[in-house]
Formats: structure tokens, C-alpha cells, sequence
């Protein structure tokens, strides 16, 4: 069988670090080959090299046979090599169809939007890739606007196409839309390269896998010819286990540390999001507030951390009662928040490892005098942190973005953790982080609980809930529409209430 | 038809860059201008040696350059400021009239009485708060109204144009001298409201010069090493980070504004107090002080500091250009040669950040 | 400052912003009379002669409309050492401006015809009012001129300061007022020509509506506008004449506005005073609309629409001045010009002027090249009804200088004085 892609000894340095150590990969004309491997393993590294954004600084990239040198995405383009990017780039104000010519450097002063809204609908129907070329980006979906992107790459008629953590953005309905996509497309000879964390999803999707693990190859095996339990070992290096986490020592719900009144609040158009919220979490203990995404999840951590104003309620912790949609109240009254978008607002992601480690106790007389800051204490506390919570980073002027997602979130954590709070509202914690980094997560946790911090896990990952909490509640629609002991929940119930079904009794 | 060449980010900026993109910029800017210059029958040496001359070379040189800096410093100090926290205040020009209208206002009443020392500080507050209050008003209503700052401090300028104009044209404000009924003028401050003049090593340098460079350096310091310069930089970075870390953001945005329009103020108050001694309707409109600040920011890439170091380079620039032109070699020449060294500045910026590729065909390597 | 940079660089980056920029100042004229500042010529002993030390005469004597600051103002020699005499002009405006600063330039090429190599003439234009005008001036001076000419209302303080700083340098300012020894002022009576623009727009109006766009509600610019009236109404006795002011000396944008609006309210014949452009000229062409305008003879631009204009020989005052400083006899004074030396003029004729109103024209042009300002004779009723002159009176030169009222049938206000 031909190779489509065949890159050998591949090695890509940065700064600090060695990203790629020596990565051979080999891929087969017509199949799904799964990259796998944690967080900062070199998956993106690897793929920028093979799109043209970055330059190997050793190691040959051979197309079809022929070897390559891409000095941009232009020519990886040129060659057939597309990439259908995490982070969508699309003019939100631009149809469908405008933005697939949008950046074709031979595209026509005066565009033929009939001809391209044909082209375009063409494609999506050969490759069940439904999406209508005159609708605007705006009104898309997340899951419409990814088949936008995969659109545009094969309207460039790009022969290899690189999916960078795909499913991270779509429900479980439309990944597998996607899949199906992608088997019709190496159907037709295209080739697929599947960049994930997610065993589950290599296993249903890909023909072969290769593995990465720090920087370097570990191995190419067959999808068929292997299972999650040994692709995780080759992933971490040793074997996982994903079970329910026990603690050391209980909760103590006698006392209460975080309580909501009858808290509503509104989104950011204006509507009710929260309907009259009720709820508390004890001393050490760990709320798991289930639901799918949209149901109030965001607007329910904004509005404890004191970025929403309530619309009526109360919001109390250990008995003190916190400021409606002020932020340095809550942070004051020691409540901790770990928000879903990391990097856009639980951190500024331009800003150094060390600014973020103080955002939010800069104001603390340590760090601080007389409203100028300490500097040396400063690097002295990021310091210590990075070392604690092992982020790691070249050093602590580094930009947070600049780190892979698992480091983002440990400089998160460890600001977190470290400033002792009393509650943690804890959104999505583990989304997009490999294996090694969701059991460190989950340790510190743990671990935050068994220190008596109470905590409230918002996730729309069930088994993190169950293995995590000792409480689940159920949001719907801005409600809180069920409520169960972890160790008695069942999955099913679960699913039902989340979906809006209701359940004899549960509702409170 | 594929353009010959294209534009692309570049992935990483090597530090060389840093110094090697202005210098050949630089050469750039003198070769394109020598090409014009012999094209119209000039020798671009000789050119050259009077702009160096006559905007840099010698006493006399650097002091006109100095006092032609002073107002830019001020304005590109304001537009800095703001900038840098992604607030566009285009509203220096208007900020920097309602400064003087303020000054002049200190200068007129103290001025006979105070010693000279306090009516400089009375007049440079004065100004200072009306720069401030003006542009604090674009910064409640972006804060509480998100409103486009860029569309209301652009707009506010034209009416603090018609505000001069009123003061001085079409009444009998206090600002008016009553002597000028024939030809409205503004009153003139008493003398001992002028701010004075320092010379060092020969150089002619105005009190309001020094006081540039000393907020340049309060900026820095206040940008680099307090809590609020923190804040603020939080708050450009993302701001919803800020949000979440309790960051006042509405109250920023107005402090950050109200600044900005103070130091547009100040440069107002240097106006009066330094250079013309009275509310110039007329003059302060046609010098567009507020808007080449905005470039000199840009070109000083917001750095406080460098923005008083390139209002020197454009005040020289400016001197020089004035001192080029005459009947053999009209302004329009002498603007070309201006614009094509900031415009080769600015494309220098983007080559720090954007690379030139021809295009054709990935080069396919035969190995 | 710096309107240097808003023309190119700020073509580059200020202008991208969509900044407008805002306009160039223009002809800023003159206020108070200088025969008010300055002891009148007739004040000095009769008989007295010029300066002790020279054989050539004071100029005074030589130039008409030209008096000396005071009999005994000293001879300043300010002759290079060697080489032709050096001269600078100063402008505010771009020497194309199609109105004041291109006349003025017009005059230094004539002025330079004249003179040959004896004279070597200079100028710098779009100075900005303010502290650039002085360094201008500095620059001038060591570049070896000798002779700064100001053109500008706006640059006086700077000229004043400069006469102070070189007394071997000869200053000369149009439109001013101050002088000292080494400080001239010249301007000119451009009420007479017009009040002769007015008699050929007057005639011009079917309606008796007629508009003028104007700049400030200053003495010099109500004087043209009562004159323009008044010559209107000679011609068309119960035409009214509405009045826009715009603020500026150089603003086309608005002024064309001014025009356009003026058009829409139904006058039917435009005119202008105290603005430096010809975009009055500009929204009449597009309307059809008869024009008079202002500065400079633009009859050949504006064919369709042209009546006349004031016009300024710059020249006719530098010519002599320059002359005397070569014949080391050179005193600063005061020049208010007139009709009789040529200072100022009537623009050719477009042919929408009949020539029954060209032979009405050419018999006030001889009354007032013979008596300068005595159209401006009672009776006169301000437009508010009240007497200003009584029947036969005349205005003194000062109150010429000086008028604050708006004559009876212009349509509009003095903002405020």
C-alpha cells in the first residue's frame, strides 16, 4: 500500500523545549490514522510541520513518495494537505459560501456566489456534511460550523485532511455524523488524519493508530488489533484506571459552606438563565451538578463567583453572605473558580505564567504596597507554585498561552488551590486534557475535599460526575430538576432528566 | 491572476528583527526618496544634510525640533495611553482644545496674583481636568453604554471645535479679549502666567518639554509596576478575565480615558502656557496636534517612552520640512518625502510581524 | 505645527483613520486701522524731511497710501552685504488655493519678474498659526532673508516678536495692526471693489434674492458685505442679500454647503467675502446660479456663472518697498491701498454682465478711485431699523475700520461682539 504521508525523524525545537524528538509517522492513501497521545506530546507540533506552519529543524516530509519542503500553508495546501483547525476561522458576519472562497488567493474580485453555493452544496451532500451555503456563520451552529471548515478544506481540494481534536466542540450526535463523514470520505481515496486524546473515539473511527508520547513515536498499530486499555498504557507509559475515586475522609454536610437562595439570575441577552436556584454544599463535599451544555451551567458558576448580578437570591458561604455580581467579594468571602474557558477567562492568556499565578491576590498586602506591586514576591510566589503543581513552563515570564492545555490548567489550579478557599466551583475541569492531566485534576480535587473545601463539579461528563461526586443534581433549562446520591445513581435516570424528562419524585 | 507576492504571519518573530527591520526601513525610506528627489532634479544628498541639518543638527536645530515635539509628545502620550488598553481615543485633538480653554482660564485668573511657580501648577491642573472631564464622557458612555469610543471621541473633537470657535468668534466669553472687537483674538495671559523656558548645553528647552518626559515616566511606572497598570493590562488582555478577577473594568475604562484626555489637557495647558499665551481658536484647529499624536504613539508602538523620543524625531522632521520648501521645491515634495519615511516605518512594523513570499508551487526538493 | 505632516504622513495614516482634516486657515484680515495706533502722517511737522543721514527721501513721500509710523522712524539698512536682496514670504494656506494665498504668490512672482537678480524671492507655505510660524521666521533669517513678508492675521504676534529679535530685518504684514521700526502693515480698500461686485450681482437677480457666504462677523468682513449690499440694492432697489458665515477663511467643504443651502432657500445670485476658495463659485456652476466672487479673477474657470470679483495687486505695494530698501531708504509705516494705485482691483467681466450695468459700474469706479469709501454716505439704516448715517454724512476712516452693523436688506445677525 502507498504512503500519502511518510514523515521521518522528524525533530522541532522551541525555546525550552523539544516538541518533536524524532517522530516517525507513515500514513496509508485511504485510511483514518489516529494521532494519539497526551497534551504536549507533539500532536499539534507535528501537524503544524505537516501544514506548513512550522519548519522541522530536522527530519523529511514525504507527499505521495515525493519528499517536501512547505515554507507556509500555502504550499502544504498546494500539496493537498488541509487542516481543519480546534478553533474554527470563520468571519461570523459572512455566509457560508463567502467564507469558503474567503482567503483563496485566486478568488475573484467579484465572487459567483451561485456557482460556489453549488460547488458547496455538492460537496456537503456527497459527504453528508449537511449545511446551507447562504446561511451567516452567526446562525450556525458549533457543530455546523465545523463541517463549514472541513467544507472549505475540501473545496480547496485538499487530499489529506488533518482533524485536529474534532469532537471536543460536538455533541455525541454529531460526532458521529462526523465519522460517518470521515469514513465516506477515505471511501472516496481521501485520507484522514484523526489527532485525539479520546480513545474511545480512535477506536470507532480510525483504521490505524500511532501513538505519541513526549515528542517521540511509540508505536503504529492496527485499530482492530488493540483495545482503550492498551492504547492508554502506550499513551501514559503505564497502565490507568478510571474508577470511583475513594476519599480519606468523608464530607461533612452538617456544615453548610456554600448555600443558594432562590438564585436567579440572566444570561448575557438579557433572558432568565436561573430560575430560583435552592441549593447547598457541605464541608468536603462534592456537588456534581449534571446537565447538558446550556441549561444555565455558566450562568449558575458566574453568578457564585460574583461575575453575574442576581436577579433575586442569595448567595451565602460559610454564613457570609456574598455580593450579587462582585467578583472580589465572592473571591474575598473564599470562593475559588475554575472556568470553563481557561484560557479567556480564568486566565489572560497573554499575560506571563507569574501575572496570572497573582490575578486575583495581587491586591494582597504580600504582593502589594501602597498600589505598587512587589515584583520579586510575585515571581517568588509563581516560583513555588510551578514547582508545587508541576507546570510545566521554560520559566515564569512565559505567556500562559504559549503552554499546552494540561499546563494551562495547572497554573489554573494552582492559583486556585493555593489561596485556600472555603468553595470551589469547578466548570468542565478535565475537557480537552489527556489522561495524565484528568487523573492530576481529579487528585487535587479529591484532595481540595478531603481539606474540607466544598465543591461544586459542573460537568457534562457523567462519568466524571459519578466517579467524582457524592451528590448530583440535575440542571435543565435553568433549573435544578433532580437530585441523587452518587453511589445510588443511575445513568439512565440521569440521561432522562438531563434530556428534560421528568422522574416521579426527584424533582425539587 | 495569483498576485506575485502574498503576506503571511509569521510564526516566530527572531529578535534581529527588532533592530534590523527600522534600519532597513530607514535605508528604504532615503533610497525611495533619493529616486523621487533625482527624478525632480534634486540631489538627494544635499537633501538629506539640510533635513539633518535643519531638524537635528546643532542648538538651534534641536531646540525648534523640541518645541515642535512638545504638543505631539503630549497628544501621542494620550493616544498611548488608552491604546494600550485597546480603548481608541481618537479624541486627543479636542481633548488637548478643552485643556487650553482650561489653562487659559487658570492663567487669566491667577496670573496676576500667585507667584509664577503656582499659576504653572494651577494652569496645568486646570488643564488637565478639562482634557480629563472631556474624555472621561467618552469613557462613562463606552463603560455604562458600550458605546464605540473611536465614533464619540472622534465626534467630540468637532465639538470642541465649535466650542472654541463660540468662545472666541461668536461671543463675549472670558476667554475673548475684549480689545480685539474688530478681529476676535483671544485674551492674553499675564506674563508671569508664562511657563519659562530652560537652556541646556545651548538647547532651548520648554518647561512643558520637561514635564512630558516626567509623564512618559510616570506612565511607565504606573503601567509597569502598580496594581492598577496591572489591571489595566489585564482588562486589554481579555476582559472577562477581568471580570472573574474582580477587576473593576467600568471604573478602569473611565480612569484610563480620564487620563488619556488629562495628558491631551496638559499638552493643551503647555500650549497656552509655553508657546502662544492666549486661547487660539483658529491656530490650536489648524495644527491637528490630537491626530499626528496618534501616529506618534503608533510609531513608538505605545511605549511612553519612545513616544517622547518620536515626537522629537517628527517635530525635527516637521522643522525640516518646513525649511526644504520654497518656490523649487514645493510642499507637496516635501510631504512625499515625509510620508514615505513613515509609511516605510509602518511597513516596517508589519515586517516584524508579517513576511513577503513570491508566490508559486511548493518547491518540490528532490531528495 | 506640524500641517506638514497632516498633509502626507497624515495622507498615510491620519487621513486612513477617516479623520477629516480639519482646514487650513486663510487670509486673516485686519482689525483696527493702523492710522489709529499710529500718529497720522499730518501730525508730524509739516515740511519735516526725511531722516537725517540719507539723501534718498523716506518713503512716505514716494508711495501713495503709505504713511510712516511716526516722521522720525528711523532707515532701517537691512541689504545683504553682498548678493541680490533676499525676500520671504509667508503663507498660511497651499499656494493653489485658488483664491488669497495663491494671489499673494502671484504678487512675489511679480515681484521677482520685476526685480531680476537684484531680488531673490522665497516662501513657505501651509505654516500653521502658532509657535511654528516664529521658527519659520528664525529659519528664513538664517538662510540669509533679509525681507519677511506675513500673510496671515494669525502670524502678527510672531512677526512682532521677530521685529524685536532682528531690528536689521525688514518685517512687512499684510492685514495687521502693530508696528515698530522695523514693522509695516499693508492692506487695502477692498469695500470699494466690493460694493461694484454687488452692483453686477444686484443687476444680476431676477428674484432680489441674493446669497453671500462669508467668513467671520468681523469689521473688515461686515464692510465688504454692507458694500456687496449696497451696491445689490443700487442695482435692484428692493433685493435682499442672505448671509451664511461659516467660521473659517478656508473650508471648501462648508462653504460649498453654505452655497448649496443658500441655493435651496431660492436665491438666484451667489456671492462671497472673507473666504479664501472659489467653492461658492463651485456649487453656483453645478446650480446655474450666477456668481461674484472673491480674491483673484477666476473668470476663465468659471465661465458659465462668472459676474466679477475683488481683486488684489499685492505687487503694487511690494514693488516700491523693496525698491526703497535697495535705495537704503526703507521706514516702516502703515499702507491702506486703494482703487487708484491698482491695489486693489475689479476682476474682468463675465459675459452674463450686461453692458448697461458695465457702463453703471464704470461710473462708481470713478467716484470711488477718486474718493475711496464714500459709497459708504447717509443716509444708512442698519438692518434693525436704526439710523447709522444721517443724510450726507460720511464714515471716518476709524469707523469704516471699525463697523459692527449689518446694513439694511442683508438677511442675517452679528452671532456676537
Amino acid at each position: 500500500m502507498t504512503s500519502a504521508v511518510r514523515m521521518t525523524g522528524i525533530v522541532k525545537r522551541f525555546p525550552g523545549v523539544v516538541a518533536n524528538d524524532g517522530v516517525d509517522v507513515d500514513i496509508r492513501a485511504g485510511e483514518v490514522h489516529a494521532l494519539l497521545g497526551e497534551n504536549g506530546a507533539g500532536k499539534s507540533t507535528l501537524s503544524n510541520i505537516l501544514t506548513g506552519l512550522y519548519r522541522p529543524d530536522e527530519g523529511t516530509v514525504e507527499i505521495d513518495g515525493r519528499a517536501m519542503q512547505f515554507s507556509s500553508p500555502r504550499d502544504a495546501l498546494d500539496a493537498g494537505i488541509g487542516m481543519v483547525h480546534q478553533h474554527f476561522r470563520l468571519v461570523s458576519t459572512f455566509t457560508v459560501a463567502e467564507n469558503v472562497v474567503l482567503g483563496e488567493s485566486d478568488s475573484p474580485f467579484m465572487m459567483d456566489q451561485s456557482r460556489v453555493a453549488q460547488q458547496v452544496e455538492e460537496l456537503s451532500n456527497r459527504y453528508g456534511l449537511a449545511v446551507d451555503p447562504s446561511a451567516r456563520i452567526w446562525q450556525l451552529s458549533v457543530g455546523e460550523q465545523q463541517r463549514v471548515e472541513i467544507v472549505k478544506v475540501l473545496y480547496r481540494g485538499a487530499k489529506v485532511l488533518i482533524l485536529d481534536e474534532p469532537t471536543a466542540v460536538l455533541t455525541p450526535i454529531e460526532a458521529d455524523a462526523l465519522f460517518k463523514t470521515l469514513r465516506a470520505m477515505v471511501a472516496e481515496g481521501r485520507t484522514v488524519i484523526f489527532i485525539s486524546h479520546k480513545l474511545d473515539e480512535v477506536m470507532k473511527v480510525s483504521d490505524r493508530v500511532t501513538v505519541l508520547r513526549g515528542g517521540k513515536t511509540v508505536g503504529t498499530v492496527e485499530t482492530v488489533n488493540t483495545n482503550t486499555r492498551e492504547l492508554a498504557s502506550l499513551m501514559v507509559g503505564r497502565s490507568v484506571e478510571f474508577n470511583r475515586v475513594a476519599r480519606s475522609i468523608p464530607a461533612d454536610v452538617s456544615q453548610t459552606v456554600l448555600s443558594l437562595r432562590g438564585v436567579s439570575a440572566r444570561d448575557d441577552r438579557g433572558r432568565d438563565a436561573l430560575h430560583d436556584i435552592s441549593l447547598t454544599v457541605g464541608r468536603g463535599e462534592i456537588v456534581g451538578v449534571a446537565g447538558v451544555a446550556g441549561n444555565g451551567q455558566r450562568e449558575l458558576a458566574e453568578a457564585i463567583s460574583g461575575m453575574r448580578a442576581l436577579s433575586s437570591g442569595h448567595i451565602d458561604v460559610a454564613g457570609e453572605q456574598v455580593q450579587s455580581g462582585r467578583a472580589r467579594s465572592a473571591i474575598a468571602k473564599g470562593i475559588a473558580h475554575i472556568p470553563e474557558d481557561r484560557l479567556h477567562t480564568g486566565l489572560a492568556s497573554s499575560h506571563s505564567v507569574e501575572d496570572n499565578l497573582a490575578l486575583k491576590n495581587y491586591r494582597s498586602s504580600s504582593l502589594s504596597k501602597f498600589r505598587v506591586l512587589r515584583r520579586k514576591a510575585i515571581r517568588a510566589q509563581a516560583t513555588d507554585l510551578v514547582q508545587n503543581y508541576d507546570v510545566k513552563t521554560p520559566d515564569t515570564v512565559t505567556p500562559v498561552r504559549l503552554l499546552s492545555g494540561g499546563n494551562v490548567q495547572k497554573v489554573l489550579l494552582a492559583r486556585e488551590f493555593s489561596s485556600l478557599p472555603k468553595v470551589l466551583i469547578a466548570a468542565s475541569p478535565t475537557r480537552g486534557l489527556d489522561v495524565g492531566a484528568i487523573e492530576t485534576v481529579r487528585a487535587r480535587l479529591v484532595e481540595a475535599a478531603e481539606r474540607g473545601v466544598g465543591i461544586l463539579l459542573i460537568s457534562e461528563d457523567l462519568d466524571e460526575i459519578m466517579s467524582l461526586a457524592d451528590r448530583i443534581v440535575v440542571m435543565y433549562e435553568g433549573r435544578l430538576v433532580d437530585e441523587v446520591a452518587a453511589e445510588s445513581a443511575d445513568r439512565e435516570r440521569l440521561g432522562l432528566t438531563m434530556g428534560g424528562s421528568t422522574v416521579s419524585g426527584g424533582a425539587r | 491572476m495569483k498576485s506575485p507576492v502574498r503576506f503571511e504571519r509569521r510564526l516566530e518573530q527572531p529578535k534581529w528583527l527588532n533592530w534590523a527591520i527600522p534600519v532597513v526601513s530607514l535605508i528604504t525610506a532615503l533610497v525611495l526618496g533619493a529616486i523621487v528627489l533625482l527624478a525632480t532634479g534634486k540631489n538627494p544628498l544635499d537633501v538629506y544634510s539640510r533635513i539633518f541639518e535643519r531638524g537635528f543638527a546643532g542648538k538651534r536645530a534641536l531646540s525648534g525640533s523640541i518645541k515642535t515635539a512638545t504638543p505631539l509628545a503630549f497628544t501621542g502620550l494620550c493616544a498611548a495611553i488608552a491604546f494600550r488598553m485597546g480603548l481608541i481615543n481618537i479624541g486627543g485633538e479636542g481633548q488637548f482644545y478643552m485643556g487650553a480653554v482650561g489653562a487659559t482660564w487658570a492663567g487669566l485668573v491667577f496670573g496676576g496674583d500667585l507667584p509664577p511657580g503656582a499659576v504653572v501648577i494651577v494652569m496645568a491642573l486646570s488643564g488637565m481636568v478639562c482634557g480629563g472631564l472631556y474624555a472621561a464622557i467618552v469613557g462613562v458612555l463606552r463603560a455604562k453604554f458600550n458605546t464605540n469610543e473611536i465614533i464619540t471621541s472622534l465626534m467630540m473633537n468637532y465639538l470642541a471645535a465649535i466650542f472654541l470657535n463660540y468662545l472666541i468668534y461668536n461671543s463675549t466669553s472670558y476667554w475673548r479679549d475684549p480689545e480685539s472687537r474688530n478681529f476676535p483674538a483671544g485674551k492674553p495671559i499675564p506674563d508671569r502666567a508664562d511657563w519659562n523656558f530652560y537652556e541646556v548645553g545651548g538647547i532651548k528647552i520648554p518647561l512643558s518639554f520637561l514635564i512630558a518626559i516626567l509623564a512618559a515616566a510616570a506612565i511607565w511606572v504606573l503601567y509597569k509596576r502598580t496594581r492598577f497598570g496591572f489591571e489595566v493590562g489585564v482588562i486589554a488582555d481579555s476582559p472577562k478575565a477581568a471580570r472573574y478577577a474582580g477587576i473593576r473594568t467600568t471604573s478602569t475604562i473611565v480612569i484610563v480615558l480620564a487620563l488619556s484626555g488629562a495628558l491631551a489637557g496638559l499638552g493643551g495647558a503647555a500650549d497656552v502656557g509655553n508657546f502662544r499665551g492666549l486661547l487660539d481658536s483658529k491656530g490650536l484647529q489648524m495644527s491637528g496636534y490630537g491626530y499626528t499624536g496618534i501616529v506618534v504613539a503608533a510609531l513608538a508602538r505605545l511605549n511612553p517612552i519612545s513616544t517622547v523620543v518620536v515626537a522629537v524625531l517628527i517635530g525635527g522632521l516637521t522643522n525640516a520640512g518646513f525649511a526644504l520648501q520654497g518656490p523649487d521645491f514645493p510642499s507637496g515634495l516635501v510631504g512625499t518625502l515625509q510620508g514615505l519615511i513613515l509609511f516605510t516605518a509602518v511597513a516596517g512594523e508589519v515586517l516584524v510581524k508579517y513576511r513577503i513570499r513570491r508566490n508559486r508551487q511548493a518547491a518540490a526538493v528532490l531528495a | 505645527m506640524l500641517s506638514k505632516t497632516r498633509g502626507s504622513l497624515g495622507l498615510a495614516l491620519v487621513a486612513a483613520l477617516g479623520i477629516g482634516l480639519v482646514a487650513c486657515g486663510g487670509d486673516d484680515e485686519s482689525s483696527e486701522p493702523a492710522a489709529t495706533k499710529a500718529p497720522a502722517a499730518s501730525e508730524a511737522p509739516a515740511g519735516s524731511d526725511a531722516p537725517a543721514g540719507t539723501d534718498a527721501p523716506a518713503q512716505g513721500a514716494t508711495l501713495a497710501n503709505f504713511t510712516p509710523w511716526s516722521a522720525d522712524a528711523p532707515v532701517i539698512d537691512c541689504r545683504p552685504e553682498e548678493g541680490p536682496l533676499k525676500a520671504a514670504w509667508i503663507y498660511v494656506g497651499p499656494t493653489n488655493d485658488g483664491g488669497w494665498t495663491q494671489q499673494h504668490d502671484v504678487s512675489r512672482q511679480a515681484v521677482q519678474d520685476h526685480f531680476g537678480g537684484a531680488v531673490e524671492t522665497t516662501y513657505k507655505e501651509n505654516v500653521p498659526e502658532g509657535p511654528q510660524v516664529l521658527q519659520t521666521i528664525e529659519d528664513l533669517i538664517a538662510d540669509g532673508n533679509t525681507v519677511i513678508f506675513g500673510t496671515s492675521f494669525g502670524f502678527q504676534d510672531a512677526f512682532v516678536e521677530a521685529a524685536e529679535a532682528h531690528p536689521d530685518v525688514c518685517f512687512e504684514f499684510a492685514t495687521g495692526f502693530k508696528g515698530s521700526d522695523n514693522l509695516s502693515q499693508f492692506y487695502g480698500a477692498a469695500e470699494d471693489t466690493d460694493f461694484l461686485a454687488g452692483m453686477a450681482a444686484g443687476a444680476a437677480s431676477a428674484t432680489g434674492k441674493l446669497g453671500m457666504v462669508a467668513s467671520f462677523p468681523i469689521g473688515e468682513v461686515l464692510r465688504g458685505v454692507n458694500a456687496w449690499t449696497m451696491g445689490a440694492r443700487m442695482m435692484n432697489p428692493d433685493s435682499t442679500v442672505n448671509v451664511v458665515w461659516v467660521n473659517s477663511w478656508f473650508d471648501p467643504p462648508n462653504e460649498r454647503k453654505a452655497a448649496e443651502a443658500l441655493i435651496a432657500e431660492g436665491v438666484d445670485v451667489l456671492g462671497q467675502k472673507g473666504i479664501d476658495s472659489p467653492a461658492t463659485g463651485d456649487a453656483a456652476k453645478a446650480a446655474g446660479v450666477p456668481w461674484a466672487g472673491y480674491n483673484a479673477d477666476q473668470s476663465a474657470n468659471y465661465g458659465d456663472v462668472w459676474l466679477t470679483a475683488t481683486a488684489y495687486d499685492w505687487s503694487i505695494y511690494q514693488i516700491p518697498r523693496l525698491q526703497a530698501i535697495l535705495d537704503g531708504a526703507w521706514v516702516a509705516g502703515n499702507y491702506y491701498g486703494n482703487l487708484s494705485d491698482g491695489f486693489v482691483t475689479l476682476a474682468s467681466f463675465g459675459d452674463l454682465v450686461s453692458e448697461e450695468t458695465r457702463a453703471a459700474i464704470a461710473a462708481e469706479l470713478e467716484k470711488l478711485t477718486a474718493t475711496p469709501g464714500s459709497q459708504f454716505t447717509g443716509p444708512i439704516n442698519d438692518n434693525k431699523g436704526n439710523e447709522v448715517l444721517a443724510a450726507g454724512v460720511s464714515h471716518t476712516f476709524e469707523e469704516l475700520m471699525s463697523m459692527a452693523y449689518l446694513i439694511e436688506g442683508v438677511i442675517g445677525d452679528i452671532p456676537a461682539s
